[in-house]
């Protein structure tokens, strides 16, 4: 049994920088002990995000059109502490490993058939044909070799093995998200102080992804968002479900006094993704309506961070918030009141979703977890209100992450 | 980039749907179900959020052969061309349940014998039989593959102009290069004129680093300060309207004498430009390198150009598979050079280049150091 580090009960207890080399046995540790609870011998990983998780790995992220072919693919094995990882080389992309020298392989092109005939040779040799795999994506040329390559039968998915490792996040996990979301913060204070009108949506994400390079970000996750929001939801965007859309993608359209602008951003740093939201507004202080808004959020986001801590469910958190709000749902319905955050931007839990409310009351916090709550708040002639705020799950309650004012609607 | 959101032109969109549709003809499928952005984004020619990295597989577009009705995962209409109406929109879901139903109920759901989907997770491979109850599920890419290896006219015009805003910002941070600045600082310069160009969506994240005078492949030094006597890369990759260009360029800086390395690459690159010939395999571009006495670069020497990465991809890790692509006009190759001398450091340098019935036309046209241009920067 692995010994973790100190459970997160205050700030005081997030390193300032992550120990990548505790970090990377912890999480190593987490994986297999999922593993065993899922009776799983082999784990075969395609998703960045879960490469990521497995391996330590941090790279560049590509665009999803490129990074399928060329991507970084895991095995983990449940009686090996260091997974394999097959790593495709990017010329100048920078990183470090705790992987031994012989478990680090040449990249694998799962594309292609022939690059599963070398796959099947690989894992031939890794793994035993007797072993119980999962796997969390087959590529056509995987289905079409799916008998030599899982010999005992179809693979499991490792979805769920990966994601009941990845809700407790370890210190080290925590302080890599912590840093991401100081790195966004700092970018988001000067792209705020260059609001103005006449300034483009476009020029807000140059100036974002220059100083959140400057500062340290790894990649950029998300293409950030700066949504000027319509003054009725009649006039906004049509929508599936009559409410408003969002994230709409920026342009070259030039803001306007007296914009709302509902923002979203999201970096890596060493493989760990920050969130980031407030709304905006250009070149003119909150009307009194404006602030109302803004403190009926508030006073949502209180009532949900009131009843946060280890041992509530999803349906605690979803009921406070409706409770708050007098009744309707202060989130949109295509998305939900908070999800997790990791090496995912965004992970489980996802609270109030169309998983329905029977999964989210069994859904049930544990201590470490790490939650990115968004309530919404909407009224025609007022543009609305929403932020993100992310807290670490404890025992007692949580631990913000976030740290980043409220102007111009508030402190 | 516009001041508001657009669906591809309509020439654009229409001819790549057909060529998709012709290749679900050739390949025996009723129904396309896709998840890849790049496959969604060449059927449906929406714009769609742009996220780094893979994503799980989900069934975002459905595309039916006989009616050749487009079914799309999208909340709103934004962006949204005329022919995927309202009625053929589904909102974003959490419950793979959910999607499944949606498919379930779509016309021609439940007679398709034959469903190709782009990628498949194990959960998706268990519940799709749900939606389709009489059809086989098979491996959708090759199909879309072979649709989307040559480019239509319109395509290879979008690939134009992502070069474009690549080559620009390229030039941006090459214009900042000096003794002192870090290669996190370029990468930062480089990703900005990116985004000032109109494209918040890069394709790839590297942008500037110092070539290792000790090591063929790596990065000289961990904190990325550039010094005297660097050789110092520059890769932009951006996707600009779905398309992706990619440009890379090496630079020196103060004092080195790097001129018989550049000369190599030139050399190099005159032998890979010239196996960008109609009729010939792609494994060409690989016994290039050999040719020319350079040891293959660990990063493909070639990949095809589009909506993110198309047929072929060139790596001496799909010897037989490059040695099987034979490359046709229409065709568009990131193609990369690459040497390196111990002791200066690496010449990388990434074109594009069109196949054409008659010679290959390098899209690109990036300046390069050369001995007539005199000293490196700084």
């Amino acid at each position: 049994m692995t010994a973790f580090a100190t459970a997160v009960t205050s700030a005081h207890d997030i390193p300032d920088l992550p120990d990548r080399a505790r970090m990377y046995r912890e999480s190593g540790a987490r994986l297999r002990s999922a593993m065993a609870d899922n009776g799983i011998d082999a784990l075969i990983l395609l998703g960045n995000g879960n490469v990521v998780y497995a391996t330590g790995a941090s790279w560049p992220l590509l665009d999803a059109g490129l990074s399928h072919v060329e991507r970084p693919v895991a095995i983990v094995l449940a009686d090996d502490e260091h997974p394999h990882l097959f790593m495709p080389f990017r010329e100048g992309a920078p990183w470090e490993s705790q992987i031994p020298a012989d478990h680090l392989h040449p990249p694998l092109f799962l594309e292609f058939d022939e690059g599963v005939d070398h796959f099947a040779r690989v894992l031939g040799d890794l793994v035993p044909a007797s072993a119980t795999i999962a796997v969390d994506e087959l590529t056509g040329a995987m289905r079409r070799a799916g008998d030599r390559l899982f010999p005992g039968g179809p693979p499991s998915d490792a979805a769920p093995v990966v994601g009941t490792a990845k809700l407790v996040k370890t210190v080290d996990q925590i302080s890599c998200i912590r840093r991401a979301c100081r790195i966004t913060d700092e970018a988001a204070v000067d792209v705020q102080k260059a609001l103005a009108p006449g300034v483009r949506q476009i020029d807000l994400s140059a100036q974002f992804v220059r100083r959140a390079f400057e500062l340290g970000a790894t990649a950029s996750m998300l293409e950030p968002i700066w949504q000027v929001m319509p003054a009725t939801k009649a006039e906004g965007t049509w929508t599936t479900h009559g409410d408003l859309a969002l994230p709409l993608l920026t342009t070259e359209r030039e803001l306007a006094k007296g914009d709302v602008l509902w923002t979203d951003v999201s970096i890596t740093y060493t493989g760990f993704c920050s969130d980031f939201g407030r709304t905006w507004l250009v070149g003119e202080t909150p009307s009194a309506r404006q602030q109302d808004q803004f403190r009926q959020w508030r006073h949502i986001l209180d009532a949900v961070l009131k009843v946060t801590k280890a041992g509530a469910t999803s349906g605690d958190l979803a009921r406070a918030a409706i409770a708050a709000n007098g009744g309707q749902k202060p989130w949109l319905p295509h998305f939900y009141l908070g999800h997790g955050i990791g090496t995912n931007a965004a992970e489980m839990p996802m609270i109030g979703t169309d998983l329905g409310e029977e999964f989210d009351d069994n859904f049930v916090f544990p201590a470490g977890m790490v939650l990115v709550l968004e309530p919404v708040v909407w009224e025609d002639g007022t543009g609305g209100y929403r932020s993100e705020e992310i807290v670490v799950i404890t025992d007692d309650g949580h631990v913000s992450l976030t740290n980043y004012p409220y102007a111009p609607y508030g402190d | 980039m516009a001041t508001e959101v657009l669906p591809d032109d309509r020439a654009l969109r229409i001819g790549r749907r057909e060529r998709a549709l012709a290749q679900m003809e050739a390949h025996d499928l009723d129904v396309l179900v896709l998840g890849r952005q790049a496959n969604v984004r060449y059927v449906t020619g929406a714009p769609q959020l742009w996220v780094a990295g893979t994503r799980p597989f989900g069934p975002i577009c459905m595309v039916v052969r006989s009616t050749g009705e487009i079914h799309l995962n999208s909340t709103w209409d934004e962006g949204m061309p005329d022919d995927i109406p309202h009625d053929r929109l589904y909102g974003l879901a959490w419950n793979p349940m959910t999607l499944i139903e949606v498919l379930k109920s779509i016309d021609g759901a439940s007679t398709a014998r034959r469903v190709g989907t782009d990628a498949l997770t194990p959960t998706f491979a268990k519940l799709l039989p749900m939606a389709f109850p009489n059809a086989e599920l098979v491996d959708a890419e090759p199909a879309m593959r072979a649709a989307r290896r040559i480019k239509t006219p319109d395509e290879v015009a979008a690939l134009r102009g992502a070069l474009r805003v690549a080559e620009k910002s390229l030039a941006t941070a090459v214009a900042e290069l000096r003794v002192g600045v870090t290669a996190q600082e370029l990468t930062g310069i480089l990703l900005e004129a990116e985004a000032a160009g109109g494209v918040s969506t890069p394709a790839t994240q590297d942008g500037a680093w110092v070539t290792s005078r000790e090591h063929p492949w790596r990065r000289a030094r961990s904190d990325g300060r550039i010094e005297n006597g660097d050789l110092v890369a520059f890769s932009a990759g951006v996707l600009a309207d779905g398309y992706v260009g990619e440009v890379g360029r090496t630079w020196p800086v103060g004092d080195v004498d790097a001129s018989a390395l550049y000369d190599r690459w030139n050399t190099l690159w005159d032998r890979l430009a010239a196996a960008c010939q109609p009729g010939r395999p792609a494994g060409d571009l690989l016994a290039a390198y050999e040719a020319a006495n350079e040891p293959l670069p660990p990063t493909p020497v070639a990949h095809g150009l589009g909506l993110g990465f198309d047929p072929p991809v060139v790596t001496p890790d799909l010897r037989i598979t490059a040695a099987e692509e034979i490359l046709e006009p229409g065709m568009v190759l990131s193609v990369t050079g690459y040497v390196w001398q111990e002791g200066v450091g690496a010449v990388f340098g990434r074109e594009a280049v069109l196949v054409t019935s008659d010679r290959p036309e390098v899209l690109t046209s990036s300046p390069s150091w050369s001995i007539r241009a005199g000293v490196g920067i700084g």
